[in-house]
């Protein structure tokens, strides 16, 4: 044994470990980051809209021809679609509106009470309410919980001429904004007077839940040519066979109209959320890549480092190590460099957190997650060792009294 | 003549080496190859989104952003969209060579003297004359409209292919939302990446639009607004926005050099005062100028989310690259009797240093051709994952390149410790 | 202590069939310290692996410490080699990154016993070959015979049946080499069964039994008289028949 030899093979094995350290360390940071990222969707995924989103069917729509421009032509096509939409069998109702909810842009516009204006000035979210023109089917076709107050209805609509500011329907937290604790039924915003409050529905996911201010006005016949979407509740079962219909229905009214898209408000929301969603795969899918490389790896280094440990194994043999002694030795071995890889891997998952919240939003790591993390790295790296680990357990012992 | 054949020897060497231990290799060259691919495909479309899609004259086309908001509370400040009373007091300045006045719309458009009743979906630019030399646009037929007004349009090739089937339609008239308009000009295939001139609303990774109609002509016949448009006034359509306090008019201009910015800085900032001297609006002047390259990098078109994931890749291909490293330091040492051999008799540390960089070289060449190819895959995966990218997943031939560099450089970089350990064994303990 | 009566080791590859050991028998005795002697390839080290139950053989009946051994399992192997035998190899065999103390303490983990057993042990042991005070040292701080008496502190610290040497002072320098014989002879003078195989014919001579293998067999076996050092008499030799001897046993 010259120590020059022993120090060389020492450092050698330290470079060897540092790498699969680290590159265990990276790969759990990126592991809990992509869960993270995953679970957020997820969790998005799963919030209350306050709809029955599997029940309400959109059809999204554009006349084609310049008759279209010719206002009471367009208004009595649509009404003749409202009609013929409402005989399919299993709609219940159907609204025109200008506007999805569950949407992060729109028509939007400021809310104040007229005597009150100066409002706007405190709370930024009035300044850019989510304005629908509607009409007086909306509260039946969205299933709207009207917690004061009355409904729309169709004496709501106002004179197509009209410079008069209407009654509207708004929504549970603007009214809380506007005011308080207060009724609102009879009060007079700029956007038209109250006369029911409903309750929130999830109007712009990307805003806090408690600040979702919607008004609702009975006034899309009046601009009919904003009113690009027909909502249809359905009933329960009945969706595949409206679905189908809907289309011909509408373009059997008059066919020059361009339908973009039929879908149902729950697949909105699957489409709001697609490029999250899309994002956390691709995470997903590098994770899975990558902890294939890191058990290749994991492979490798105990590979290597038994092909140099063969004669110490044997040693251990002769002297009364039994087979699973030695498997025990070489698991624990590599159970240590996971343990100092995932301790790494913790601080390298909080750095990588930190680096990727500058590009998107993600939550942070929780212990719950680095566990979790840890033990796929456990698992797959034990995994990967289990074979080089028995093929030492079966060096045989006589190699100890080979003298090389 | 000596040194050829210690190439050709040097390659058989490591030729022998691969065959020696092909799944090693193999697991080499592919996790190499995977760690390279995902990066290659995220670097094509960070390349997409980040390149200048007109270098030829992007720092001398400025993007107009003004603070005219009527009200104290504006949706922005300054807003990159202006009413249209401001548009056009920049469009009569003579300071810059050509300006653009536009805003984006759309109609359905067919072919009046076509049987088929079918109308095609198709974007507008209402625009001012001076957009189509501001963006180079490429002419295949006829030329441009010359005045803001007329019942012209110019279209572009894919709407030309629809309905014309690419043909020369300069002269033929399309039905446009009912109006009749004739066709002056016909683009070129043409691809702006990114779509410089309207790179607000998500929109910077759109196709160029299908048709080009004159401004005053579009919001005469009401062509609705379809990018985003803020009005402090009500308006019933946009025939009625010329007086109002509605914004939704983007402004470009082409200086003749880029001196002249701070020129045209002090023309906006002159108006502004005036404007605010008037009473007409309570704000301070601020009125700002970008490039093109400037305006893209304030409205951040290179998608967020590909950053995050190219990040992540990085970090892969580091991972991918310590999996090569340990994986090659194992084969060396398995093989370092071989190389004591080889040094006993004459080899010097040199000659096992270039047989060594050989095959890492020749392993590199190998890892790249399956890299571009994984690349290539992974890019369609991006798209399946992230739709939006359709239009900005190409592989340019100097992302090829760069595929085959990064492939290179990794499969050297992984084999330089390896190396340095394999020359560092000594003789004599490898042969007793 | 150990019987191996017609042990046949066969090794065998694509082309030949080489027997390692051909109808092997002996019989040593507790107490005596056999020497094995032979040419090189003459099958003394197969001899010394099935002695020590690392290698296995393929036919015959070997009996150590009255515990037949074929057929049994490797644990049991394992556990037998553990507790009834102390192995000492000619490059010593030390764990280069243990300290001495871990390198005599590692067979006794395996035993099982509580850390204060080892410990005690440990000392012990590494008191009898006169290095309790180089616990914490590497095997690469010492010398050369000072690594084969932490070997063989480690084959005692077991308190085996049997110690199996292996050319055990073929690595060191003469000095040294004395040291250790003499090491080797106290144990046995208190007791202890050896069988070391050797090459030195002046170590087989100063033991109390040497046997010669030639070609897988016991050739021969001399019997010396006592060791009379102060004379350096080799004394008588006396030639048997194997199985004669064997039937004396």
């Amino acid at each position: 044994m010259n120590i020059k030899a022993l120090l060389k093979s020492l450092l050698l094995r330290k470079f060897t470990t540092g790498l699969l350290i680290l590159q265990l360390a990276i790969t759990l940071g990126l592991l809990i980051n992509s869960a993270i990222l995953a679970i957020d969707t997820n969790n998005k995924l799963a919030e209350n809209t306050g709809l029955d989103a599997e029940n309400i069917l959109i059809v999204s729509l554009h006349p084609t021809s310049g008759e279209y421009r010719d206002l009471d032509y367009y208004r009595s096509i649509v009404s003749e679609d409202l009609q013929q939409i409402k005989k399919i069998p299993g709609v219940e109702s159907v609204s025109l509106i200008n506007q999805l909810p569950i949407n992060k842009r729109g028509m939007l516009g400021n809310v104040y009470d007229l005597d009150d204006p100066e409002l706007v000035r405190k709370d930024k979210y009035l300044q850019d309410v989510k304005i629908f023109l509607t009409n007086e089917e909306l509260g039946n076709t969205l299933a709207l919980a009207l917690l004061d107050g009355r409904f729309l209805t169709k004496d709501d609509e106002l004179d197509f001429a009209s410079d008069k500011n209407g009654n509207v329907l708004i929504t549970e937290s603007l009214k809380k904004a506007l005011y308080g604790d207060g009724s609102a039924l009879g009060q007079e915003t700029n956007n038209g007077r109250v006369v029911g409050v409903v309750k929130d529905i999830m109007l712009n996911p990307t805003i806090p839940a408690d600040k979702q201010y919607g008004v609702f006005g009975n006034r899309v016949m009046e601009f009919i040519f904003t009113g690009r979407f027909y909502l249809l509740k359905v009933s329960p079962g009945q969706m595949e066979a409206v679905r189908n219909k809907v289309s011909d229905t509408i373009l059997a009214v008059q066919a020059e109209r361009d339908i973009f898209r039929v879908y149902t408000m729950a697949e909105h929301m699957q489409r709001f959320y697609r490029h999250d969603k899309g994002l956390s795969q691709l995470f997903l899918m590098l994770c899975g890549l990558m902890i294939f490389v890191t058990a290749i790896s994991s492979y490798a280094y105990s590979q290597f480092h038994i092909s140099r440990q063969k004669k110490f194994i044997g040693i251990r043999r002769a002297l009364g190590a039994r087979k699973k002694d030695i498997l025990l030795y070489v698991l624990t071995e590599n159970w240590l460099v996971y343990t100092i890889g995932c301790v790494l891997g913790l601080a390298m998952a909080l750095a990588f957190n930190i680096l990727l919240s500058q590009y998107i939003s993600l939550s942070k790591p929780d212990m719950m997650l680095f566990l979790l993390a840890s033990a796929i790295i456990f698992v797959a790296g034990t995994l990967a060792t289990l074979i080089p680990a028995i093929k030492t357990s079966n060096i045989p012992p006589v190699i100890a009294t080979r003298t090389v | 003549m000596r040194s050829d054949s210690m190439f050709f020897y040097n390659l058989s060497l490591a030729m022998q080496s691969f065959k020696r231990a092909p799944t090693l290799y193999f697991l080499i060259m592919l996790t190499l190859s995977i760690g390279v691919g995902v990066l290659c495909a995220n670097l094509a479309l960070v390349n997409s989104m980040a390149s200048d899609p007109i270098p030829e004259k992007s720092d001398k086309l400025i993007h107009i952003s003004m603070n005219t908001w009527p009200g104290d509370q504006p949706p922005d400040e300054p807003m990159h969209i202006l009413r249209y009373r401001d548009a056009m007091k920049i469009a009569e300045s003579d300071i810059p060579k050509r300006s653009a006045v536009f805003y984006a719309s759309g109609v359905y458009a067919r072919d009046v003297e076509s049987t088929s009743m079918k109308r095609f979906d198709s974007d507008v630019r209402a625009t001012t004359p001076g957009f189509f030399e501001l963006t180079n646009a490429p002419f295949a037929y006829g030329s441009a409209f010359e005045k803001d007004h007329g019942m012209e349009v110019v279209i572009g090739d894919e709407l030309n292919q629809k309905i014309f089937a690419g043909k020369n339609s300069v002269g033929k008239t399309l039905e446009l939302d009912g109006e009749l308009l004739t066709i002056v000009g016909v683009l070129k295939s043409w691809v702006l990446r990114p779509l410089f001139y309207h790179a607000t609303e998500g929109r910077a990774f759109n196709l160029t639009d299908d048709i080009y109609a004159p401004l005053e002509t579009a919001i005469d016949l009401g062509w609705s607004i379809h990018a985003r448009s803020s009005s402090a006034d009500n308006y019933s359509g946009v025939e009625d926005t010329r007086d109002k306090n509605a914004y939704y008019l983007q402004v470009w201009v082409e200086l003749d050099d880029v001196n002249q910015r701070s020129l045209m800085q002090s023309y906006l900032d002159n108006y502004s005062q005036q404007l605010k001297e008037a009473g007409e609006h309570p704000l301070a002047t601020r009125n700002e100028l970008h490039n093109v390259n400037e305006w893209l990098s304030v409205k951040k078109v290179v998608d967020q989310k590909v950053l995050a994931f190219t990040i992540a890749s990085v970090l892969f291909l580091a991972v991918c690259i310590f999996n090569a490293s340990s994986l090659l330091l194992s084969r060396f040492h398995a093989a370092k009797f071989e190389v004591g051999l080889r040094r006993a008799i004459g080899a010097s540390n040199r000659h096992m240093l270039i047989q060594g960089l050989t095959e890492s070289v020749l392993l590199g060449i190998f890892t790249g051709a399956v890299a571009l190819v994984l690349s290539w895959l992974f890019l369609k995966l991006s798209v399946q994952f992230l739709p939006r990218l359709a239009n900005i997943a190409v592989l340019e031939p100097k992302l090829l390149v760069l595929g085959m560099l990064l492939a290179l450089i990794t499969s050297i970089a992984s084999a330089l410790y390896p190396l340095y350990r394999a020359n560092r064994y000594t003789i004599s303990a490898e042969l007793k | 202590m150990l019987k191996m009566n017609n042990i046949s080791r066969i090794y065998q590859n694509d082309t030949i069939q080489t027997h390692a050991l051909r109808d092997f028998s002996l019989n040593v005795k507790a107490g005596e310290f056999v020497a094995v002697t032979g040419p090189s390839g003459s099958g003394k080290s197969t001899f010394l692996n099935v002695a020590g139950l690392l290698d296995n053989f393929d036919r015959g009946q070997y009996e150590l410490d009255g515990v037949s051994v074929q057929g049994l399992k490797d644990d049991e192997l394992s556990r037998l080699r553990n507790e009834k035998i102390g192995f000492i190899f000619q490059n010593y065999n030390l764990i280069p990154d243990y300290s001495i103390f871990d390198n005599v303490d590692m067979p006794l983990r395996y035993r099982g016993f509580s850390a204060s057993e080892r410990k005690r042990r440990v000392e012990e042991a590494l008191e009898k070959v006169g290095l309790a005070s180089r616990l914490k040292y590497l095997p690469s701080q010492l010398s050369g015979g000072q690594q084969q008496r932490v070997a063989i502190a480690r084959a005692l610290a077991g308190e085996p049946k049997i110690l199996l040497a292996d050319e055990p002072t073929g690595n060191l320098d003469s000095l040294m080499a004395r040291q250790v014989m003499e090491i080797l002879h106290d144990l046995n003078k208190g007791g202890a069964t050896i069988i070391m195989v050797t090459h030195d014919p002046d170590q087989a001579r100063e033991v109390s039994r040497n046997v010669q293998v030639i070609d897988g067999q016991l050739a021969d076996f001399r019997v010396y008289a006592p060791l009379d050092r102060t004379k350096g008499n080799a004394g008588e030799t006396i030639f048997n028949a194997v199985n004669e001897e064997m039937a004396d046993a």
